[in-house]
Formats: structure tokens, C-alpha cells, sequence
């Protein structure tokens, strides 16, 4: 029996499969963080809790940042989403479902805030809509970072955050 | 027949097996590969980015998912002391900087699950609003804090910790370099000689 057939078909499989995972990684990652996100619903914040050895959802979190998130899911058309600004460092960014951060905006561009309406990659711009963004992806993370190393901070970032918006249009509408 | 069978059912689990444990690997240990190096720290200019390869991506999605594209923020990780070795709980370093030409900068100590060390010291970082941006400044890493002004604790981050520096905003002339960066020492590690 010639084993050359069999080795050569082993490398064969061995390069898809490797190639498969390296593509797989990150999206995989991304949809358990969604997932773990979005448990609440998705196109609904939820602001973290103060970050401590504890926090295991999203590898690497700082301590310095209150966290805001929000899973959209863009299957039911455009999501709004709106970050109410914070008296120091804050973003507001996009991640797409294969992990790329398309869209990151911050206070130095939005000194009172900003509001995006968010849509699938190709589809219709809403009108009357300010800023629309584009999402490469229907499901994603949107994040808000406050900066606040310190509890006192952390609180009145949360009680900020709880003025941020993140819902369907055709929620908002109805 | 059913040798050959049985020999296409062995190529394929080894094919499987092989393409999996390699990508695991690239995944573990290419780091270096698709990073830059800064003195010590690790850096990938990719991150996050629209334009990263699948292998960055792959890599960064481990260990940095939802990190900032560069234009936002820049992630510097700091993995092994100033000989080559791996951070250690049983050492004591001390990691001291200048300002940064950046809005702000925070360095965090992770153990080696990428999750902050299972301590509850509250001494996870520091950053450039407690100890100024403004100054050359010095953090001891250790697992207590004895007499240090700015300590990151090291209790329970085992070996195999890392360093994680932030700097936000960077502004357009913050050039990092094994000098602007700041600079871990090894005080002393239990065992040495005294």
C-alpha cells in the first residue's frame, strides 16, 4: 500500500482546518461575547459592573473605565445609539462580528454627546437621521468607555450611563 | 479495502489534529510574529483594526477583544523582565516612566488567563491621574505594598504575568521607543542570594 496518497491528503485536510480555525477565532470569541452581552436583550445597554478581579466576561478589561454594552442586532432594521457625555475621558466605539473596530468615536469630536443610527452595510439611510454608520456585520458589541479610576467616578458614570440610549427604530417609533 | 479505509479515516483525524494544534500555536505564540517590539513591550499596530490579517485578528481576539483601533489607543504588553524571564509573583520589580505625549495612560497587571490577578488589593494599575503625566514617575510591582507611593499588586498573578500599558489619545508626535516607553527593573526575586 502507498502511503504517499494518505500523508499528502493529511496535509491537505491539516491546511483547511488550520485555515478554518484562524478565520473561526475571532468570530467565535465575538459571538460568546455577544451572547454574554446581550443576555438581557439584545439593542439594550448594560452598564458593567465596577471592574474588579470578578469581572471574567471580556478578557483584559481596565479597572479605570466604567463599561457600557450593548449587543445590536440589526435583523429588525436601523438601531439608535446614543452616549451621554462624561466630564472626562469618554468613547463610544463599534465592533463587528468578526471582532474589527469599524467605528470609534470620542469627546474630543462629540463635546455633548453623540447619537448614531446605526444600519446594515447597503441598506437604505433612514432620513432625517443625523449620523448613520454603517456595520459591516447585523450583529455586533457596541462599547462606551468612561474613564473613572476611582469609586466615587466609577458611581457618577453610572448614573450617567443610564441616560444612554441603544433601541431599535422601530422601537423608538412605536 | 477496509485497510484503506481505515488508512483515509487515520489521514483525516491527523489531518484535523495537525491543522488544529498548529493553529493553536499560531494562535498561543505568533504574537511576536505579527507585533512590534519596543524594548520589552509588545505591540501590534493592528489591533483592532479593519485592515488586520486573520492571523492578527485571531491572536488579538484571545487576548484583547474589543481593543481600540490605533488611532484611538495603543496597547503595549510587557510579558518577560529585563533578562528574558517570564514576570514572576516571587519577584519584585519596579516599572518607572515619563510623561507621555498622550491624553492619558494606565498600566495593568493581568495574570496569564488575561484576567486581572484574583486579589482584592484594588492595586490592579496605575495611571496617569494618580500618578501625573506631568513627571517622571515609578510603580513598584509586587505582592504587598510595603512603603511604595504607586504599587500594582502582584499577589496571586502566579508566574507568567503580564503588563499591560494603555495610552489614549496619543498625540501626533508620541513616538514609542524602548526610551519613551517606560522601563521595567527587577528589584529581587525570593531565592536570590542576598
Amino acid at each position: 500500500m502507498s502511503w504517499g496518497k494518505y500523508v499528502f491528503g493529511a496535509l491537505v485536510i491539516a491546511g483547511l482546518v488550520h485555515f478554518a480555525a484562524i478565520y473561526a477565532v475571532p468570530r467565535v470569541l465575538m459571538n460568546v461575547a455577544i451572547e454574554r452581552v446581550g443576555a438581557g436583550g439584545a439593542n439594550k445597554w448594560t452598564v458593567g459592573d465596577r471592574v474588579t478581579q470578578a469581572s471574567r466576561q471580556i478578557v483584559r478589561p481596565s479597572p479605570d473605565f466604567a463599561y457600557s454594552a450593548c449587543a445590536y442586532d440589526l435583523s429588525e432594521g436601523p438601531v439608535v445609539i446614543s452616549a451621554t457625555p462624561w466630564n472626562d475621558y469618554w468613547s463610544l466605539s463599534l465592533y463587528a462580528a468578526n471582532s474589527d473596530n469599524f467605528f470609534v468615536i470620542d469627546d474630543r469630536e462629540a463635546h455633548y454627546g453623540a447619537e448614531i443610527t446605526l444600519v446594515r452595510r447597503g441598506r437604505d439611510h433612514p432620513e432625517g437621521a443625523s449620523m448613520v454608520v454603517e456595520s459591516p456585520s447585523e450583529r455586533g458589541i457596541a462599547l462606551i468607555r468612561r474613564l473613572a479610576p476611582r469609586l466615587d467616578a466609577y458611581n457618577a458614570a453610572k448614573q450617567v450611563a443610564a441616560e444612554d440610549v441603544c433601541a431599535s427604530v422601530a422601537e423608538l417609533t412605536n | 479495502m477496509l485497510r484503506r479505509i481505515l488508512a483515509w479515516i487515520a489521514a483525516v483525524i491527523a489531518g484535523v489534529a495537525i491543522g488544529l494544534a498548529s493553529a493553536w500555536a499560531a494562535i498561543s505564540f505568533g504574537a511576536s510574529g505579527v507585533s512590534e517590539r519596543y524594548g520589552q513591550w509588545i505591540y501590534n499596530g493592528a489591533a483592532g483594526s479593519t485592515a488586520a490579517d486573520p492571523y492578527t485578528r485571531a491572536i488579538i481576539a484571545r487576548a484583547g477583544l474589543l481593543a481600540l483601533s490605533a488611532r484611538e489607543a495603543r496597547y503595549y504588553t510587557l510579558y518577560e523582565d529585563e533578562h528574558g524571564r517570564p514576570l514572576s509573583e516571587s519577584c519584585i520589580y519596579e516599572l518607572s516612566g515619563r510623561p507621555l505625549d498622550a491624553r492619558w495612560w494606565s498600566a495593568t497587571l493581568y495574570a496569564d488567563d488575561n484576567f486581572l490577578a484574583q486579589n482584592n488589593d484594588s492595586a490592579h494599575s496605575v495611571d496617569a491621574t494618580r500618578v501625573g503625566n506631568d513627571r517622571a514617575w515609578s510603580a513598584r510591582i509586587s505582592p504587598v505594598r510595603g512603603d511604595a507611593a504607586n504599587w500594582i499588586s502582584s499577589r496571586a498573578a502566579r508566574r507568567g504575568f503580564s503588563i499591560t500599558l494603555r495610552v489614549y489619545n496619543p498625540q501626533r508626535d508620541f513616538h514609542a521607543s524602548a526610551e519613551s516607553l517606560p522601563v521595567l527593573t527587577t528589584v529581587s526575586c525570593a531565592g536570590d542570594e542576598p
